[in-house]
C-alpha cells in the first residue's frame, strides 16, 4: 500500500517447530489505530512482538515508511510499546520511568524535565512524578507506561493487551482516553487484544487473527455486521449456530430446518460459499425475538422450541431455549416462565449463512 | 495459656541448647579471654599486642577481603549480565554449565590449584611463555596478596554469581524488553535497568562473601607465606607457637567487628524487608 506507514508482508515466525505466524500481508495507514483480535494462541501477540523486533521472522518483509526493517534490533526501530505487565522499572520514580527513553536519546536534563512534565500533565498524573512507581495504582501505573511510550514521540506505538491487568469499571474509562490521545496525537498504533469490545471501541480498523493467519480484516461494523467466517461469526459474538437445509426455488433459496422450523426464502448471495444442500446459520442473541411457538411470519425464520433456563444479567432476560436437542440463548426483555413453547424469530438480516462444507464454515 | 507458652518453650528448647552450647558459649568464652590474661585479670593487654605486632595485617586482610568482595561482585554481574541477555545461546549453556564449578571445591584444594598454577614457574607462566607472550625472564610469581586475591575471587564469584544470576533470571523480562524498546543497549540495561533490580540479593550475597573470606585459613597460608598476611594466619600462629589464646582471641574480636559490621547491614537490610533473607 503506498504511503503505508507500516507495512507487513508475508511474514511467517516460528517456534521451534511450531509455526504460529503463516504468511500475515498488513498495512497501516499513517495515524491509524489498528487492533489485532483474537483468541489464545492465534498469533497476535507473535505478530506484535515481530514487528517491534523481539520475535525473529521466518519469513516475509516489515517495513516503516517504506523502509525495510525486518533485520534491525529492537533498540533501532524507533518504535515504542506498553507492556501487558506495564513493565515499568520498579527501582525509578514515575518521572524516571518517562524520561528514560528521552535521556537514551541525548536529551539535557532541563529538556527532559520540560517533556516529562507535559506527559504527567496530559496523563493527569500532576505531582506524582516523583513517586516511585511501586508507589502507584495501577491505573496510574498504566499511564505511566503510556507516558514512557509516548514521551519519546515514536513513529509506531505497540499495546500489548495494554488494559487486561486493570479493573473493569478503571478499564472503560482508560480505553477512551487512549483512543482520545491517540487521535489528538494523530500517531499510528496497533493493539494486540482479546477482549472484542475493546477492539471494537477503540479501533479504526480490526484485524481478525486466526491460527496463525488473517481472519477478516474491516472496520468494527463490517467484522460485526459481514463477518467473512464462520469463525469470525462466532468470535464477534453471533455463537449461536445452527444447521438449515438449503434447496435451489428459482432465483433465490429456500431454507429451513425440517419440522423444528418454518421456511425462509433468501437470495443465493445472503449465502458465503455455493449453497446447495446443507447451510450453516450464525446469529446472536440479541438480534433474535421470542413469539409464540407456533407464529410464522413472512421473511422470519423461526425456530421452534421451549424454554431450558433463564437467568437475568441486566436490562433483559436471556434465555436458553432448546430446540430439539440443540440450545440457544436469546434475549429478551420479558419474563417467561421455563418450560413455556416459543418461537425464536430471526429476521434475515441477523443470520450469517454460510454453506456447509466450504472454506467460510470452518469455525 | 501458661501451658501452651511451656509447650512453646519446650518445643524451641533443643535448637535454643545447640545455639547456646555450640555458638554462644563458644563467642562468649574466647571474647572473656581476649579480655583477661591468663591469670583471669580484666585487661587491654592483648589489644594492644595485637595492634603492636599486627596492625598491619589487620589493614591487609580488610584491604584483600573489600578488594575480592569488590571484584567478585562486577565478575557476577557480568556472569549474570551474560546469561540473562546473551544473544548466542551456546555462549551462554557453555557459560552456565561452567561457572558453577569452582563452589564445589573446597578453599584448600583451591588454593593448591592456584599454587600450581599462578607460580613462577606455574602452568599460566609456563603457556604465556610457550604462546610466546611471555619471555622466560619476565615471568613473576603471584603467589603474595594478588594470588590471595586471585584465589578468593575464583572460588567466591561463582556463590555471587548464582544469586544474583537467579534473581535476574526471575526478574520481570518485559522490563529489560521496554528499555530495549525505548532504544537501549545490552551494556546500559545491564548497569541500568537489571543491576539495580537485582541489588538486594547481590547486597546479601557480596556479604555473605566477605564473612566466608575473613575466615578462610588455608588460602593465605598457601599461596603467600610471606609477611604481611591475613589475620587468621596470624591467630593461628599466636597459638601454635605460643599458646596466647589472648591476642588470638583479641585478633578474632576484631574479626568478629568488621564481619559484625557487614552482618549489621544484612540484618537491617532483612528487617526492612519484613524478616525476609
Amino acid at each position: 500500500m503506498a504511503g503505508a506507514a507500516l507495512e507487513i508482508d508475508r511474514v511467517e515466525a516460528a517456534y521451534g517447530a511450531t509455526r504460529v505466524l503463516k504468511g500475515v500481508s498488513l498495512a497501516v495507514r499513517p495515524g491509524e489505530f489498528v487492533a489485532l483480535l483474537g483468541s489464545s494462541g492465534c498469533g497476535k501477540t507473535t505478530l506484535l512482538r515481530a514487528v517491534s523486533g523481539f520475535v525473529p521472522i521466518a519469513a516475509g518483509r516489515i517495513s516503516v515508511d517504506g523502509r525495510d526493517i525486518s533485520g534491525l534490533p529492537p533498540d533501532k526501530r524507533d518504535m515504542a510499546m506498553v507492556f501487558q505487565s506495564y513493565a515499568l522499572w520498579p527501582h525509578m520514580t514515575a518521572a524516571g520511568n518517562i524520561g528514560y527513553g528521552l535521556k537514551l536519546r541525548g536529551w539535557g536534563k532541563a529538556r527532559i524535565a520540560e517533556r516529562v512534565g507535559q506527559m504527567l500533565a496530559m496523563l493527569k498524573l500532576d505531582g506524582l512524578g516523583e513517586r516511585m512507581v511501586t508507589q502507584l495504582s495501577g491505573g496510574q501505573r498504566q499511564r505511566v507506561a503510556l507516558g514512557r511510550a509516548l514521551a519519546i514521540d515514536p513513529r509506531i506505538l505497540l499495546l500489548d493487551e495494554p488494559l487486561s491487568n486493570l479493573d473493569a469499571r478503571i478499564r472503560e474509562d482508560v480505553r477512551h482516553e487512549i483512543k482520545a490521545l491517540q487521535n489528538k496525537l494523530g500517531i499510528t498504533a496497533i493493539h494486540v487484544t482479546h477482549d472484542r469490545e475493546e477492539a471494537m471501541v477503540m479501533a479504526d480498523r480490526i484485524v481478525i487473527l486466526d491460527a496463525g493467519e488473517i481472519a477478516q480484516v474491516g472496520s468494527p461494523e463490517e467484522v460485526y455486521n459481514r463477518p467473512a467466517s464462520a469463525f469470525v461469526a462466532s468470535f464477534m459474538g453471533a455463537g449461536n449456530v445452527v444447521r438449515l437445509a438449503a434447496r435451489r426455488d428459482g432465483s433465490g433459496l429456500v431454507l429451513g430446518a425440517g419440522e423444528l422450523s418454518n421456511e425462509i426464502q433468501v437470495p443465493v448471495a445472503a449465502v458465503s460459499g455455493p449453497a446447495d444442500g446443507q447451510v450453516v446459520a450464525h446469529f446472536r442473541g440479541e438480534a433474535a425475538t421470542l413469539g409464540a411457538a407456533d407464529a410464522d411470519e413472512a421473511g422470519k425464520l423461526i425456530l421452534r422450541g421451549r424454554i431450558a433456563q433463564a437467568s437475568y444479567p441486566g436490562g433483559h432476560w436471556r434465555y436458553g431455549v432448546a430446540v430439539g436437542t440443540q440450545h440457544f440463548m436469546v434475549d429478551d426483555p420479558r419474563r417467561l416462565p421455563v418450560g413455556e413453547p416459543v418461537g425464536i424469530g430471526l429476521p434475515l438480516s441477523s443470520l450469517h449463512l454460510f454453506a456447509a462444507g466450504s472454506p467460510a464454515d470452518r469455525a | 495459656m501458661a501451658s501452651s507458652r511451656l509447650i512453646g518453650l519446650l518445643l524451641v528448647a533443643p535448637a535454643l541448647l545447640a545455639v547456646g552450647a555450640l555458638f554462644v558459649y563458644p563467642l562468649g568464652f574466647s571474647v572473656a579471654t581476649a579480655f583477661t590474661t591468663k591469670e583471669g585479670i580484666l585487661t587491654l593487654g592483648n589489644f594492644y599486642r595485637a595492634f603492636e605486632l599486627y596492625s598491619v595485617d589487620i589493614g591487609f586482610t580488610l584491604v584483600i577481603v573489600g578488594a575480592s568482595t569488590l571484584l567478585c561482585g562486577l565478575l557476577a554481574i557480568a556472569i549474570g549480565g551474560y546469561l540473562t541477555l546473551g544473544e548466542n545461546p551456546r555462549a551462554v549453556a557453555i557459560l552456565k554449565w561452567l561457572y558453577r564449578w569452582p563452589l564445589f571445591i573446597p578453599f584448600v584444594v583451591a588454593a593448591q590449584c592456584m599454587r600450581t598454577f599462578i607460580a613462577k614457574n606455574g602452568l599460566m607462566n609456563n603457556s604465556l611463555v610457550s604462546l610466546g607472550i611471555l619471555e622466560p625472564i619476565q615471568t613473576t610469581s603471584l603467589l603474595d596478596w594478588r594470588g590471595i586475591v586471585i584465589t578468593f575471587v575464583w572460588k567466591q564469584t561463582p556463590f555471587v554469581a548464582l544469586l544474583v544470576a537467579g534473581a535476574m533470571a526471575s526478574l520481570d523480562r518485559s522490563t529489560i524488553e521496554a528499555a530495549r524498546n525505548l532504544g537501549a543497549g545490552r551494556l546500559r540495561i545491564l548497569i541500568e535497568i537489571v543491576t539495580p533490580q537485582v541489588l538486594p540479593t547481590l547486597v546479601v550475597a557480596l556479604i555473605l562473601s566477605f564473612v566466608t573470606m575473613m575466615s578462610v585459613l588455608s588460602v593465605p597460608i598457601m599461596i603467600s607465606g610471606e609477611s604481611p598476611t591475613m589475620m587468621t594466619v596470624d591467630m593461628a600462629f599466636r597459638i601454635n607457637a605460643y599458646g596466647d589464646y589472648g591476642t588470638a582471641n583479641a585478633l578474632g574480636v576484631l574479626s568478629y567487628l568488621m564481619t559484625g559490621a557487614v552482618a549489621w547491614i544484612y540484618l537491617r537490610r532483612g528487617i526492612r524487608q519484613g524478616g525476609k533473607p
